[in-house]
């Protein structure tokens, strides 16, 4: 009878051993399992805020510079303005060589494509620039009519005027001016004077 | 400055002055035009009056009729030499000597100055000499300042009594004309003397029109750095900007009523037609397609509107009653038909069109057929207008190098220049008869 009680108690502290053993076992074996994914987590974490402390330092340094960069382009931009007043007409313009005109098609009114990135090109100095407002100059070649033609211009002027609204300048800042075909840049009279005579020209308003 | 004229009795005219009911001599609607040569002994200065005086009413009077294009001026010195000396109103006429002068119609005058006054007085005669018989005669009577002008109102009758219809000799021109960067504003007299500039402030002045009463020039001016429309007197006072949305106030045409005005102006980005009244407020737009539209010209009758649209791709005339509705396209030959100009008397519209790689006038009745083509290959033609007895044609031309005002007889007959100037003019813009 005590024979079998102890073999009783045996096999219950065999049973405890193996009960309290096998679970510590597991534990021990499962923590070892996540340390190993948690250094590999931990890691992982510290690289990603490494990097991404790097990158905000990258973008910090980044805006830095794009700030000077804007300055200067600003400052830049500013540089190239030249005032400009025209008798008979109230006010002056500011002008820049920054800012470059665009061209038409005979009778046309519609941006070509290579103008389309000469008005981007304006748009990210304008941009840059934040208050300036622009007046856009529609502008015709000699031939045509004077009258139709000073409604081809306002055309003209208020497509330059849509696609730069497309870019993200503010409608306040732009008004546009037909002048016809009463102010040529060149005052030829063949092909190569005409290409150059319709387009727009853009100018700043003085404040 | 006011004139008056008085009926001339004539005592040394056997038989009884036929009145001016009298036939017409010339149909001037008839497309070969045949001038009517008519004689012009000198004119006689009377009562110790310098000899330049009748000389001087001569020279306008003679010119004026050839401008006309409805006569063949024989002048004094082409006479054979019998009738050379010849001078004045003779106390009796006899016609049958002055047939061997080739001319059909004679036209004799004189003129006196009072010194003290310094009027002027200037007397005039004509015959048929053809049918051996008087014609007219009457007498003016004015300030010396004021001979230019009589000569207008002799030209006009005689105009009158040989077509059936007065000339424009007392009418004048508004157009512009280059002035270093800028154009201003000039009138002249229908044969292009006194001219005047009435604008006087370097900008750009554009598309000069008569206000219905000829007192005033309603024109575009840059003056605010917008093309707005102004009005300015003749003597060039009394500036007013008169219609200035921003963007285009240009080209008004009145109504025939004088009521309102029809204009270009800038709406929404682009030109539309639109209608302000006369003191300039109002608008009231016209238009309604996405073209560009231009250049309103109204009917006499004030029912349609004519201009310009490039709604179906190119620049054509077309026509629209005068709320805007009812539009239809005038011109379909060539790609580019612009400044529509309706005539005084509603039967044809001028128009600037391009062919052959130049601009002409051209002429078609307001329902679409009888396309006339008036000037030809010489220089590009533009901006054609009528004179208010729509017998003639004002249009500015290169033909000679820099633009000119030009004149044709509204067949296309008989172009010249209206001044000798160097050029630099367009725009003409034609008064109504000032007398």
């Amino acid at each position: 009878m005590f024979r079998k009680s102890l073999t009783i108690l045996i096999l219950f502290l065999c049973l405890g051993l193996l009960l309290s053993g096998c679970p510590k076992k597991t534990v021990t074996m499962d923590e070892g399992a996540l340390t190993k994914e948690e250094t590999a987590a931990r890691e992982a974490e510290r690289a990603r805020q490494e990097q991404e402390l790097k990158a905000q330092e990258e973008a910090a340094r980044k805006a830095e510079e794009e700030a000077a960069r804007k300055a200067e382009a600003e400052k830049e931009f500013e540089k190239s303005l030249v005032a400009k007043k025209t008798p008979g007409i109230e006010g002056e313009v500011l002008e820049s060589s920054l800012l470059k005109d665009i061209h038409f098609d005979f009778d046309k009114y519609d941006i070509r494509p290579q103008d389309a990135e000469i008005l981007k090109g304006n748009a990210t100095l304008l941009m840059k620039s934040s208050t300036a407002k622009i007046q856009i100059e529609g502008h015709c070649d000699e031939r045509g009519t004077q009258e139709y033609n000073l409604a081809l211009g306002e055309r003209r002027a208020n497509s330059a005027r849509l696609y730069l609204l497309s870019l993200g300048i503010a409608a306040d800042r732009i008004s546009t001016i037909s002048y016809g075909e009463e102010r040529p840049l060149d005052p030829g009279h063949d092909e190569g004077a005409w290409a150059k005579n319709r387009g727009c020209h853009f100018v700043i308003l003085s404040k | 400055m006011r004139r008056y004229c008085l009926p001339f009795i004539l005592l040394f005219i056997l038989g009884v002055t036929t009145p001016s009911e009298a036939r017409v001599y010339l149909d001037i609607n008839a497309p070969t035009l045949v001038q009517i040569p008519i004689v012009m002994p000198k004119w006689k200065a009377t009562d110790r009056t310098p000899t330049s005086v009748p000389e001087k009413i001569y020279e306008v009077v003679a010119r004026n009729l050839t401008l006309s294009g409805f006569f063949k001026v024989i002048d004094y010195q082409q006479l054979p030499p019998a009738l050379q000396k010849k001078e004045g109103i003779p106390e009796g006429v006899v016609l049958q000597e002055w047939m061997p002068s080739g001319g059909e119609i004679l036209l004799v005058g004189d003129a006196s100055l009072e010194p003290q006054t310094l009027t002027l007085q200037v007397r005039f005669h004509f015959f048929d000499l053809v049918e051996q018989k008087h014609l007219i005669g009457k007498q003016y009577e004015g300030p010396v300042q004021a001979l230019r002008h009589m000569a207008h109102r002799i030209s006009d009758e005689v105009v009158f009594q040989l077509t059936g219809e007065k000339g424009v000799h007392t009418t004048k021109l508004a157009y512009t004309l280059l002035q270093g960067e800028g154009k201003e504003i000039f009138i002249a007299d229908f044969d292009g003397a006194s001219l005047k500039q009435v604008t006087q402030n370097q900008s750009i002045n554009l598309s000069p029109v008569w206000t219905p009463d000829g007192k005033k020039i309603a024109f575009t001016s840059y003056l605010k750095r917008n093309p707005d429309l102004y009005l300015i007197d003749l003597e060039g006072k009394n500036l007013q900007r008169f219609s200035y949305n921003p963007g285009l106030n240009v080209s008004p045409s009145w109504s025939p009523d004088g009521k309102q005005i029809a204009l270009m102006m800038g709406m929404g980005g682009k030109s539309e037609i639109a209608l302000i009244d006369t003191n300039g407020g109002n608008p009231k737009k016209l238009t309604n397609s996405h073209g560009n539209e231009a250049s309103p010209s109204w009917s006499p009758d004030g029912k349609s509107i004519a201009f310009v649209s490039d709604r179906a791709g190119t620049p054509q005339i077309y026509i629209m009653a005068n709320d805007g509705s009812n539009v239809r396209r005038l011109t379909f030959e060539g790609n580019y038909n612009t400044n529509p100009s309706w005539s005084p008397k509603g039967d044809r519209i001028a128009f600037c069109g391009r062919g052959g790689g130049r601009f002409e006038i051209l002429t078609l009745a307001p329902d679409g057929t009888g396309l006339q083509k008036l000037t030809n290959n010489s220089g590009n033609n533009e901006s054609p207008c009528w004179s208010p007895d729509g017998r003639y044609i004002a249009f500015s031309s290169t033909r000679t190098g820099s633009s000119k005002i030009f004149i044709m007889n509204a067949n296309g007959f008989n172009q010249r220049p209206l001044t000798p100037s160097k050029g630099g003019e367009s725009s003409p813009a034609w008064s109504r008869r000032f007398e």
